[in-house]
This record gives C-alpha cells, structure tokens and sequence, in this order.
C-alpha cells in the first residue's frame, strides 16, 4: 500500500514538473491572481450533505449547557519571561512543502514550520492536562447528545489578521473531507469521527462526534479550524498550488516569503500584535522574536554547530553523547557558559522492545515465549549499556494514568527460569555450540529484525547474554522499509520496534491484540480455534495475538463509554497480554535531556510535566545582547556558576 | 594444474619478483598473516588452550563447549576461563588453566568499570588496543575481522576470475554474435546497480540462514556483480592472441579449441590476470568494508574492519584509539596488497627496462 501511494506520490510530481515546464511563468502568475473562488461550490457542498452541516440560529442553543472557559487552572510559564531574541535551531531537511496537509506533508520538521504554533480550540493544560482555551472562549460538553459547543474567542485572528469564524471550522469539514487535499486519512477520520457541526451565529457552533468516548471533547476541543479566504483557490491542483504558501493559523509564529532562503534556512517571525499575547496562558510564551531553523543534516555538524554557539539548544539522548562528549567536566559546562539539564516528564510513552510472532514455528508455544523473556538481560543494558539512566519498561502501555497496569512487573533475567520454560517446550539438552536443542534436533535459535541500526549494540549484548540460557539469538538489521516489509508480511520472528504512543487519554488494543488482525477468521462461533485459520497481515498486531477472551474484552472496551469500566478492563487485557508473554518489554526513557547555553532562560522547575521535547511549549526566553555578553566574557576566560540540574519533580508519576 | 606448468620464463618471473623486496617482503607478511589467522583461535580467544582439571586435560579450544559445571562451578553455561584460572589460583588448587596471549573473543563486552563504554588500551588487562564502544576487545576483533576480510576477498578473487575468465575467453574465441550477444548482455547487466542489489537480496533471505550462509550469499551477491570487468580484459587479451601464428599453427596441427584456450591461449595471457589479482582483493577488502560501514555488510555482530571504523567515526574525540586501530590496519592491509601488486606488476612486464630519449 505504501508504495503504491509512493507511486502516486511520485507520478504526481511528475506531472507537476511537466506541466510546469510547459506551462513556463505564466502559470506562476496566475496561481498567486487567479480570480478563483470556490465560495460557491463550498455553499453547496453544504447544500448537498444537509446532515453533517447545519444552520440554526443562537435561539437553538439548549439553555441548560454548563459552559466552561478553564480559566481556574495555573498559569504556564514565568512573569520574568522577555520578549525578543533570536533562537537558533537546525533541521535535519528542508521542508519538501509548507503546506499542513496532502503529499509529503509529514516530513521531519513539520512540527517547526508549523505544529508547535497552530492552536487548537483548547489544548490540555501540560501540567494538569486540565482543558485551557486556545482559540476557543469557552466551551460546553453535551454528552448524552454525543455533543461539544464551542465558542470562539472574539479576539481570535488568523496570522493574516482576518478574524476566525465558524465558518472557518465549517470549512474545515469540507476542507479535511475533500478528495483535493490527498489526504486519505483526514478522510477516512473526519467522515468516521464527526456526525454534525451545527452553526449557531459568527462565533459559536457545535460538533456531534459518533461515540461518547471519556475522551469525546478532545474530538472537537482539539481541531484547528481551516482558513476559508485562504483556501478559495481550493482544487484539484492543490498539491502544486499551495506547495509553498504559508496557512495561517491562530498562532504565534509566521513564515513571510522573503524569510524562505530555499534549502538552506527558514525564519519564523512573531506577531508582535498577536491577539492572544495578554491571554493568561500564553502570555508567558513564544517569547522570542525570531525562530531561525538552519538545515544540518550530518548530526557531527550538528553537534560542533552547537559546540560554537551557532545553535542555541541540542536535545541529548544517548549516554555517550552525554557522558562523554559533553561531560561535567568539559570546559564549557564547567565554566557556565552551557547547562546541561534532565527533566522527568510524564505521558505516554514509547514501548521499547522484542515483539514475538506467535504465529512462528516454536514461538507459538508459551514457554517458549517465557523462556525468551526470562533469557533476555535487559536489566544490563540499562545498567551498563545505558549507564543506569533508563527505566524497564512494564508493558506495552506505559504512562497512561490510571489505564496502565502498574502491578505488572516485567520479567528478570533468569537463566535457571528460563532452562526450564525452554525443558517444558522439549529443550533439554544443550548442543555441542552450548544451544538448547530438542528430541527432534531442532536448535533454539531465533533471528531478531530491526531496522534500529543504532541500537545494534544492544542487540549484541542481549545476544551473548542469551547464549546463557542456551538460546540463541540472530540479528539482522535492515533499512527502515525492508524491515517495515518484513513485519508487515509476518515474515519474523522477534522484531524490535516501538509504535510510538497515541496521545490520547487511554490506550488503544483492538490494533495490538484483537485476533481480527492476527488472523482470517481466528476462532469458530464457539470460540474454539479455527482449524483452517490463514494469518493476516498488514496489521498492527505483529505479535499475531489471538485469544477469544481478550478479543471480548477488547470490544467491549471499545464500546464502553464507562470510564471506570474501561480502566478495570485495560487492567484485565495488561495481564492477559503479560500472561501471554509475546512482548519483552525493552527500556523507557522517562526524562529528556538537553544542553543550552546559558542565554536561554527556562522557567522555575524548567518545564511541563506533560511535555515530551524540551522547546514544545516554546516557555524558555532570551534577552537581547546577551549571546554576544557571554561569548565575549567566554573569550576572556571570565567563568561562571555551572548549571548542572535534574529536575526529578514529576518523576515517578504517571 | 599442468596447465600452468613452470616454464624457464615464469621461473625467469618469479625470480624477478623475488628480487623485488618490497613487494616481496609485503607477500611474505601477508601470507604469514594468513597462516597464523587461521589458527587464531589458537591465539586471541577466551576459551583456554589446556585446562587441567582432577588430573584430567582439557583442550577447549576447538572442542565442543564446556558448561561451568565440567570444572566445578555451578553454572551450565559455557566456562568463563578467565575467571577459572583466577579461581583456580586463588583456592590454590593443582588445577591449572593455561590461556591464549590475548584471552578475549571478539564478541563478549568486558567492562572495568562496569560500563559498556570505549576504554583506552591497557596492558595489565591484556586491551592492548583497548575496547570499543560496547567493550569488546579491539585487537580480537580486527585480528578476527581482517582474517574474515582476507578470506572473503581471496574467495572473491577466485570467483571472479573464474567466471570472468571463462566468459571472456569464450567471447574473445568463439567471437562472432556470441562475443556481441554477450558484451551487449554484460553492458546491460553492469549498470544493476550493485548496493541496491544487496539490500534488495538481504530483505528477502529467510530467518534461518546462519551468519555463514548469509556472509557466503554476501559474497555470490558481490560476484554477481563484479565479474564483467574482468571479461572485458580477458576479451580483447584472448582475441589478440588469436590471431598469433603460434594458435594458427596449432589449429593447422589439429588441436581441438579446448587445447588451444587451455594450452595456448591461458598461459600466454596469465600475466594479464596475475598482475590484475592484488588489485581485485584490495577492491573486494575496499567493497565489504564499505558496505560494513553502512550496515548492509555481515550481520552484527561479526567483527568488521568497517564496522570498527564506522565506531570510529562516532567517537573520534572521546576514543581515538578505535578509528586508530582500525584505520590503521586497513591503510597496511592495503598497502601490503598493493606492493605486492606492483612488484607481480613489474615482475610480469616484459620490458626489464626502458629507454626514454
């Protein structure tokens, strides 16, 4: 499927670049002056789906609604935050387009040209994870009728300063629905999740989503609405013609097109005037004039751009990097002049680890899959590989509150455990090279897929600890397609992998664990395993789980719009998924880490609990001059206080 | 082979290059080299070469592995010799262990401090080049990878020479549309390009394969795809001796083709291939090194010279003597393949000397 959109994708540009060339300027100029406007043919796509848009008028507003504005929670950020200053940052490509939507608009960097400024209607308070009024002025959850009223704050302005009305968010349906976007998924989304939007007046309107999850409002609370006036060019050669224009959003940042310096540089500015720059929660925020993000691809070039304070901040993940390459001692952590600074974050989080295919030969018996999980030493690679600063991972959901398991301990390395799960699977005796083997001669010895090449050394280390236990372990990596292929088709048999976290309130299983993604069929009308059964794939359950209970609890989990009984049951599918033992569970980075120098300045207690990249909430400020006062005082030899700081406060919490 | 039989002139050649002391000094070294790596394990390895124990002797070194319980200690996983010995000392028993000069195997992590980390060469804990970023002993691990580089570029050599040869002195003979159908077969298979080919072959090899099937597919996948230069050479060398009055002689006495190719034509065009074949095996050390290098060579963790320098690279500044090591090795591997190649060179040139005016 993948490559067949690619394909698309590519004879697309094809045809772009060859109406292009024939077309020549004339084409350009009328692109940015092409009288069109599709006012018309929106008014009547409303016409024609009178269902899923609505006109009523501010009388039909039920009165008894309990409106909220989320004013009561605490402010974000610090009063002493300035205004001004350049941030420098590098991106590791050049935006291949700056439109939000449509072919080849999930690249790398997408989130510093324009998703960490688009504002939602409310966002979660990334302390509390309490709702705060984004664009929204307030708002009203309705959830017998499956329903959120909105109303949009008055103030609110799109970059371009026109103001942002319903009819922007009715568009915003008609825009995420269109087939000229090439946008599939938007699609499928919007026509799965949302069943109406009611427009009330200018400033208030509704959205009825099909279910009422606990989390239903962040259906509606969440959405962006979509610039109208910007899109009245909207068509068919959307790809092409918005290719390099700049979508307004409600945000604080905006790219003008004399700050695109193509391939090389892109520089956001701030909206002096922005209209939420006095609003309790943000005024502390976006603090810096300019955004500068250089293209560095060579992550040593990176590394030494950063070192000369051409950068302002590098994120550091390894232990390597952070010990070695810029340890305490390091003359420019010592003398003050960089900070380096651990913060402990909560959310979800990334599910490091082995995930078995059960469907295989010999993995698909338990104890197989027990001695597998008692065999592997993770508890070494965290302690020596990573130098103790990463956690075990417990299960495959870590870090939702209350829905994760925290009962659940992973598995400790055991050999003389693990001996015996692999006797009770028939291996008894050990082979001439120290591998268990079994009556029928066959040998323990299982082939690890990745296509993490940087995690290869603890692939090995995993590999010589397991020979321990008599199991054997072959690694393989391949590039990130090859081995994406190779799951996909089923064709492993322990893949190490993680599915990165839906950020939603509670976890999703039916696409893990449901056995209608395992298998054609699974089970019959009794629940007994299908004989004929033909494994299915192309599906996220790569640990081809398939277990008739669990498939009950899931469904019902899906469909229960009781939030107790959700977490009771998340609890229940946590340990049967740990019973069944298919996913070791690898490591966890609980905390990110960084290195700054020291004219960024952060807020008291550095950042937000439920923030995963030190810059998300763009809180840190900088004052003007003072680079140029430090790396002065730096070149006289003038030092100062060190700034080594982890900031443990939201550690151990969920 | 009396195919090649030593005639006065090759005798005259192999004299010559013995004369030639730096190329044959180099071909010295790097066959002694290759000896001696062949019975490595007799060398760099963790397993003792004698372990005697309650009055038996034990030689693990090539024997089937002995779990911690054959020598009194309560694990069923293979023997830690290291810790034997010192166990052995320190209860002051009769038992003895004897180990190889450098007891390490290129594969286990061992960490003085614990942590997995590059730690710089140290004589007293027998790292004499250190350890690399997952603290496995440098010198195992080039000593291993070099052997690995040597034998798979030596099987290279052999295998392209094989098809090469045979090809081009079909075409260079037989001529005619066979000679165009092929050149114009070749030109077409030479432009597949050959990284793309490994990625694509290593994607679609089953789990099961050993990471001796997969270095051999490595190496039928590089072949594949670096023969057709050699027919090019063998070609053109084959066509001109064909029309010598010596081959026409030959086929005027009745002499069938094959003893013409295999008699006639292959001795007199060998100085062509030998003074090729340094340079092939400095070209395949070169191809899996770089393909090591970007991690589409042998599966981890087989010791590398370009996963060695790939580590290398990473940590130039906080642990030198990695990319030292392994840059180092390469830069005499290559270097002594490359006399050797010159002086086969010289040695082959029938022109002992030349006059410029």
């Amino acid at each position: 499927m993948m490559t067949a959109q690619h394909l698309k994708y590519a004879l697309l540009a094809l045809a772009a670049l060859l109406t292009a060339c024939g077309g020549g300027s004339e084409q350009t100029d009328t692109a940015m002056d092409s009288g069109l406007d599709n006012t018309q043919e929106v008014q009547d796509y409303y016409a024609a789906h009178p269902d899923l848009f609505t006109f009523a008028t501010p009388a039909d507003i039920p009165a008894d609604l309990v409106w909220d504005d989320g004013m009561d929670q605490p402010e974000i950020g610090s009063p002493d935050a300035k205004k001004g200053g350049t941030y420098y940052h590098t991106i590791e490509d050049y935006p291949p387009t700056l439109r939000f939507t449509g072919p080849d608009s999930n690249f790398s960097s997408r989130s510093w040209i324009s998703g960490y400024y688009r504002m939602t209607y409310a966002i979660p308070h990334p302390n509390t994870q309490a709702y705060i009024p984004g664009i929204a002025e307030r708002w009203a959850i309705d959830a017998p009728n499956k329903r959120v009223f909105i109303k949009i704050n008055p103030n609110a302005r799109w970059t371009d300063d026109e103001p942002i009305t319903s009819d922007d968010q009715l568009f915003a349906f008609f825009f995420y629905l269109s087939e000229y976007i090439q946008a599939p998924f938007s699609n499928n989304h919007f026509s799965n999740e949302y069943t109406n939007i009611t427009r009330y007046d200018d400033l208030t309107f509704s959205i009825t989503m099909t279910t009422a999850k606990p989390d239903m409002a962040e259906y509606a609370l969440f959405l962006s609405p979509v610039p109208q006036h910007f899109y009245k060019e909207l068509g068919p050669d959307y790809p092409e013609r918005y290719q390099w224009r700049y979508e307004p959003h409600a945000g604080a940042y905006s790219i003008d097109d004399k700050n695109l310096d193509m391939g090389v540089r892109v520089v956001l500015e701030r909206k002096k005037d922005w209209w939420a720059k006095d609003n309790k929660y943000w005024r502390y925020l976006f603090n810096t004039d300019r955004i500068n993000l250089t293209v560095i691809r060579d992550a040593a070039k990176r590394w030494e751009a950063f070192r000369r304070g051409d950068i302002d901040m590098m994120r550091i993940s390894t232990a390597e990097m952070w010990y070695d390459n810029l340890p305490d001692s390091d003359p420019d952590v010592a003398g003050g002049y960089i900070d380096k600074v651990t913060f402990y974050n909560g959310g979800p989080r990334s599910n490091w680890g082995l995930w078995m295919n059960s469907s295989r030969h010999l993995l698909d018996n338990v104890d197989v899959r027990l001695g597998i999980q008692y065999a592997m030493n993770w508890d070494l690679v965290i302690r020596n590989y990573f130098r103790g600063d990463m956690e075990r991972l417990r299960t495959q959901n870590d870090g939702y509150p209350e829905f994760t398991n925290t009962d659940i301990e992973p598995r400790p390395f055991d050999i003389v455990k693990a001996q015996e799960y692999f006797a009770k699977a028939g291996f008894t005796r050990r082979g001439p090279d120290g591998i268990l083997v079994n009556d029928q001669g066959e040998r323990l010895a299982f082939t690890l897929t990745t296509h993490y090449d940087r995690f290869a050394d603890v692939f090995t280390i995993l590999k010589e600890e397991a020979i321990k236990a008599g199991l054997e372990i072959r690694i393989e990596i391949l590039d990130g397609a090859a081995g994406f292929r190779k799951v996909q088709e089923r064709q492993h048999d322990i893949y190490f992998v993680s599915f990165s976290p839906s950020l939603s309130m509670y976890p999703d299983y039916w696409q893990y664990f449901h056995s209608d993604n395992a298998y054609d069929d699974a089970f019959l009308e009794d629940g007994s395993v299908n004989p004929d059964r033909k494994v299915k794939t192309q599906t996220n359950n790569i640990q081809e789980v398939a277990d008739y209970e669990l498939d009950q609890w899931i469904e019902e989990y899906d469909d229960s719009e009781d939030k107790e009984r959700m977490i009771e049951l998340s609890h229940m599918i946590q340990q049967r998924a740990w019973e069944y033992a298919s996913f070791s569970p690898g490591f966890v980075e609980t905390y990110y880490r960084t290195a700054y120098w020291r004219w960024v300045h952060w807020p008291e207690g550095f950042n937000f609990r439920f923030t995963t990249e030190p810059f998300e909430m763009f809180a840190f400020w900088m004052e003007d001059g003072e680079k140029e006062r430090i790396l002065a005082a730096r070149r006289q030899g003038q030092t100062f206080e060190p700034h080594i700081e982890v900031y443990d406060q939201f550690r151990g919490l969920q | 082979m009396s195919l090649i039989k030593l005639n006065p002139q090759t005798l005259k050649k192999l004299r010559r290059f013995r004369e030639i002391k730096r190329g044959y000094y180099s071909f010295l070294i790097l066959v002694g080299f290759l000896l001696l790596s062949l019975a490595g394990e007799m060398l760099i390895n963790n397993r003792a070469l004698v372990v005697s124990y309650e009055g038996d002797l034990y030689f693990p070194t090539y024997s089937a592995f002995h779990p911690g319980t054959d020598f009194g200690l309560d694990y069923p996983y293979e023997t830690n010799y290291r810790d034997l010995k010192q166990h052995f000392e320190e209860t002051g028993s009769d038992n003895w262990v004897l180990m190889p000069l450098i007891p390490y195997s290129p594969f286990e992590n061992d960490a003085s401090s614990g942590i997995f980390r590059p730690e710089a060469p140290n004589a007293e804990r027998q790292h004499y080049l250190g350890t690399d970023t997952t603290s496995r002993d440098i010198l195992a691990r080039l000593f291993y990878g070099t052997r690995i580089a040597l034998i798979f570029s030596i099987g290279f050599m052999a295998a392209v020479y094989l098809i090469g040869v045979a090809v081009g002195c079909a075409m260079g003979y037989l001529g005619g549309m066979f000679d165009i159908l092929s050149q114009r077969l070749i030109e077409i298979w030479s432009n597949i390009p050959f990284l793309y080919m490994v990625i694509i072959v290593f994607s679609v090899i089953p789990d099961g394969f050993t990471i001796f099937a997969r270095i051999l597919i490595l190496l039928s996948v590089m072949v594949l795809f670096s023969w057709t230069s050699m027919t090019y050479y063998m070609r053109t060398e084959t066509y001109k001796e064909k029309s010598r009055d010596y081959v026409a002689a030959a086929r005027v006495l009745g002499a069938s083709n094959t003893r013409i190719v295999f008699r006639h034509i292959l001795p007199n065009v060998l100085s062509t291939l030998v003074t090729f074949m340094p340079f092939t095996i400095v070209s395949a050390i070169s191809a899996i090194t770089a393909l090591d290098f970007l991690g589409f060579g042998l599966p981890p963790p087989t010791p590398s010279l370009g996963e060695l320098l790939k580590q290398g690279t990473q940590t130039l500044r906080t642990a030198p003597w990695i990319v030292m090591s392994a840059f180092g090795t390469l830069v005499v591997l290559l270097t002594l393949v490359t006399f050797v190649g010159e002086a086969i060179r010289e040695s082959f040139d029938p022109k002992k000397f030349t006059l410029y005016k």
